[in-house]
């Protein structure tokens, strides 16, 4: 957060000696449990987004973050393998024992390819937040804590926010009419707690703290997980050369072990209006111009023509 | 578990049979959560009213960044003897493992939902219309008031005017909150299109009324000066929601970034163009008034434009394009095609006496399939943001050979820097801005509630 260079001030909260706070999200100890999201219903106040087995047999009953659900534990099921990857696993499969015998279903699960992997998806407070930049009444801004907050009293619901999220976090909720998202619990970071979804963690998988020993604690665990032989351990979203950075650096970051969209995150990702907004309205005032400009044409030749 | 084993237990309560639709899943969640019903009373302070975070004692000190911060001590689980974590790791080895991991191979099938999918309504692709019809209008009041028509330029000024006045309406409507309209310009933001976009419509719509109003009083260089205005403002405002629709995640948008803007102008120029002849053509003046034939030019002009720039863009969509091939989209575009295509053909191929019928049909089909584009980019936008796969693709293609392109910390705008607004007295000013719109919005909002 350096520089000196005077560019299009966010909106934001300072406070001096306040440091970045952030999630780091460890999907390797994640049992599932959910307990992150209760909690932060609980904290937060949010209605229940109803109990559903949704999506063709997942047994995520959540199905996605929305502006009721801040948090979210994504179940990433590869219990049904593709049909290459059955094809390829046919002739591994165990024979049926005889009756009696119970078949070895671990045995059975490698031989399909399968694999349930949990992952507590989260707001992820981005450095350079696409939701941030889009909002039109200043409802979101950055805190002391480089978080992304909204205020829910200037909130007017005009959308904006939801499609300028390159992840897929800020909703609109279609009842109470204004966007909705992770606070990274501001109200008990002004008092000194950590975020309710951190507290009720039982595995540390949610780990909350000031932003650099996060990451420095992330790094080491990757590390740890490739001495163990983990060799698909990686974070998302932190410890990148900086062109490699996501949104300029996630202020909540993950260690993941598969490819990013099987989770349904993006590889490359940045604020749709950092990336777009100046081609495009150099492109479209630019045209516009010529729209004058061509409209003047035609009333000048119509008029040339008669006389 | 006492005596009298006679009873027997009710029989439980039917849980209830699962919905058969997703159409109906999603309507029995509306009806779960009605607001009826539903318990939305905050834990802390009055619904509708600001903030309820406040400090736990009124001026306490909040103590940042203690060592341990509070009771957030790293976790019992996993100790110092325990080997949660290792040593340091090589440098550059997680970057590479980073690296490697988000650049292998994309699994098939993408297991989304990657992002959520616009969620404006019929509102939004109609203002964008109206917007187009009123900014179009105003490009032909500069350009008959250039040439020398001050009356065509007077009509097309009143067409930019009423044009634009449904555009607020609609804007409100698509609200999730409307009572809070007027938060939009609570602040000035030019980084959000949609805030100057908001601005852009109070100026032009200012402009617009003042130049009409001009016209009334007769006051012929107030009216050409704020006419002039009008259209350079229009140049914006027919093209910010082309701007608006790019800067967001949806790959069809994003992908078409500096298309998506001179499409719009291009459409917004047709219709505009095709209004202000029809209501000049209602007005009684002849089609072989130079005006007349200008504007028929103007308007096919337009929408040939707008169909190269449509198919240009179209041939280097790749797989984000795969939104426009199916379903609503497609058969909207479909017909917004065909409708200026049978304009086109009437325009340029009507002759003799049944020419003025012919144009001023040509016209009314512009002004139909103008819209049909407007609903057909919105909806295509939508099915763009439900197909996972695209937006993997697109997220990925960001990282290829064209990325350096895209432009370092320089050539773009950068959140690093966040400086105060520097100056006691425009702060303040601001600040005071800021907190009244606010405010008259909460308030105005709460006069709706009790209405109700």
């Amino acid at each position: 957060m350096s520089g000196t260079v005077a560019a299009p001030t966010e909106l934001a909260i300072h406070r001096v000696g306040a440091r970045r706070m952030g999630f780091f999200t460890d999907t390797t100890v994640c049992i599932g449990c959910k307990a992150c999201e209760v909690a932060c219903k609980q904290w937060n106040d949010l209605p229940a987004d109803g109990s559903q087995f949704k999506k063709g047999g997942s047994y995520d009953h959540t199905g996605d973050l929305s502006a009721s659900t801040w948090r979210h534990v994504r179940f990433v099921e590869l219990l049904e393998p593709s049909p290459e990857l059955q094809q390829e696993a046919i002739g591994a499969l165990p024979a049926i024992p005889p009756a009696g015998e119970l078949p070895d279903l671990v045995a059975m699960a490698e031989g399909t390819g399968s694999k349930w992997l949990f992952m507590s998806d989260v707001c992820k407070h981005c450095t350079n937040a696409g939701c941030l930049d889009a909002c039109p009444t200043g409802a979101l801004i950055r805190t002391e804590y480089q978080t992304v907050v909204l205020q829910a009293d200037v909130c007017n619901g005009c959308g904006y926010c939801v499609p300028a999220c390159p992840f897929g976090v800020v909703d609109r909720d279609p009842i109470d009419g204004r966007a909705g998202k992770c606070t990274l619990c501001y109200d008990r970071l002004e008092d000194g707690l950590e975020p309710a979804c951190a507290k009720a963690c039982p595995t540390d998988s949610i780990q909350f703290g000031p932003y650099d020993d996060l990451v420095g604690q992330a790094e080491r665990r990757v590390a740890e997980l490739h001495r163990r032989g983990v060799e698909g351990a990686y974070l998302y979203g932190a410890g990148d050369e900086p062109e490699h950075e996501l949104a300029g650096g996630l202020g909540a970051f993950f260690l993941l072990t598969e490819a990013p969209e099987r989770y349904g995150l993006p590889a490359e990702a940045d604020s749709p209006i950092q990336e777009n907004v100046l081609p495009a309205t150099a492109a479209a005032i630019g045209a516009g111009l010529l729209a004058v400009s061509g409209a003047a044409l035609a009333f000048a030749t119509a008029g040339r023509r008669r006389s | 578990m006492s005596a009298g084993g006679d009873s027997t237990p009710p029989a439980p309560e039917p849980s209830g049979e699962p919905p058969g639709s997703t159409a109906a899943r999603d309507a029995r969640w509306v009806a779960d959560h009605d607001s009826a019903t539903r318990d939305d009373t905050p834990a802390l302070g009055t619904r509708g009213e600001p903030a309820s975070w406040q400090r736990a004692a009124e001026e306490a000190g909040v103590e940042l960044a203690k060592p341990s911060w509070g009771d957030a001590g790293w976790s019992y689980l996993f100790g110092r003897d325990t080997t949660y974590v290792g040593p340091e790791p090589e440098p550059g080895a997680v970057a590479a493992a980073n690296r490697k991991m988000r650049s292998g191979a994309m699994p098939e099938p993408v297991q989304g939902p990657m992002i959520h999918a616009p969620v404006w309504t019929w509102e939004v692709p109609l203002y964008f219309w109206f917007g187009g019809v009123a900014s179009g209008a105003a490009f032909a009041a500069l350009a008959a008031d250039l040439t020398g028509d001050a009356r065509s330029a007077r009509v097309a000024r009143k067409v930019a005017l009423g044009a634009v006045l449904p555009a607020p309406v609609l804007l409100i409507a698509d609200l999730g909150r409307p009572g809070r309209f007027l938060n939009m310009l609570r602040i000035f933001k030019p980084r959000s299109p949609m805030n100057l976009g908001a601005w852009c419509l109070v100026a032009f719509s200012t402009a617009g009324a003042g130049a009409v109003g001009a016209d009334l009083l007769g006051w012929r260089g107030t009216a050409r000066r704020l006419g002039a205005t009008e259209a350079l403002l229009g140049c914006y405002l027919g093209s910010y929601t082309g701007v608006l629709l790019a800067t967001t995640a949806v790959p069809l948008w994003a992908r078409s970034r500096v298309f998506l803007g001179p499409i719009f102008i291009a459409t917004a120029t047709a219709t505009g163009a095709a209004a202000t002849r029809l209501t000049l053509a209602a007005a009684g003046q002849s089609e072989d008034h130079p005006t007349h034939v200008a504007l028929a030019r103007l308007e096919a002009g337009a929408i040939l434009a707008e169909l190269t720039l449509s198919s240009v863009n179209e041939r280097r969509l790749g797989r984000a394009g795969e939104a426009l091939k199916y379903g609503t989209p497609s058969r909207l575009f479909g017909a917004a095609k065909t409708l200026v295509g049978t304009g086109l053909v009437l325009t340029l191929f009507a002759r003799g006496r049944a020419r003025g019928t012919a144009q001023n049909a040509a016209s009314v089909l512009y002004l139909a399939g103008g819209l049909a584009f407007r609903f057909a980019w919105v909806q295509a936008g939508k099915a763009s943001g439900l197909d996972d796969e695209a937006v993997a693709l697109t997220a990925r293609a960001k990282a290829g050979p064209g990325a350096a392109a895209r432009g370092g910390p320089g050539s773009r705008a950068v959140s690093e820097d966040r400086r105060p607004v520097t100056g006691a007295g425009a702060a303040k000013a601001m600040r005071a801005w800021s907190h009244t719109i606010g405010r008259v919005s909460l308030a105005v909002e709460r006069v709706i509630n009790a209405r109700r």
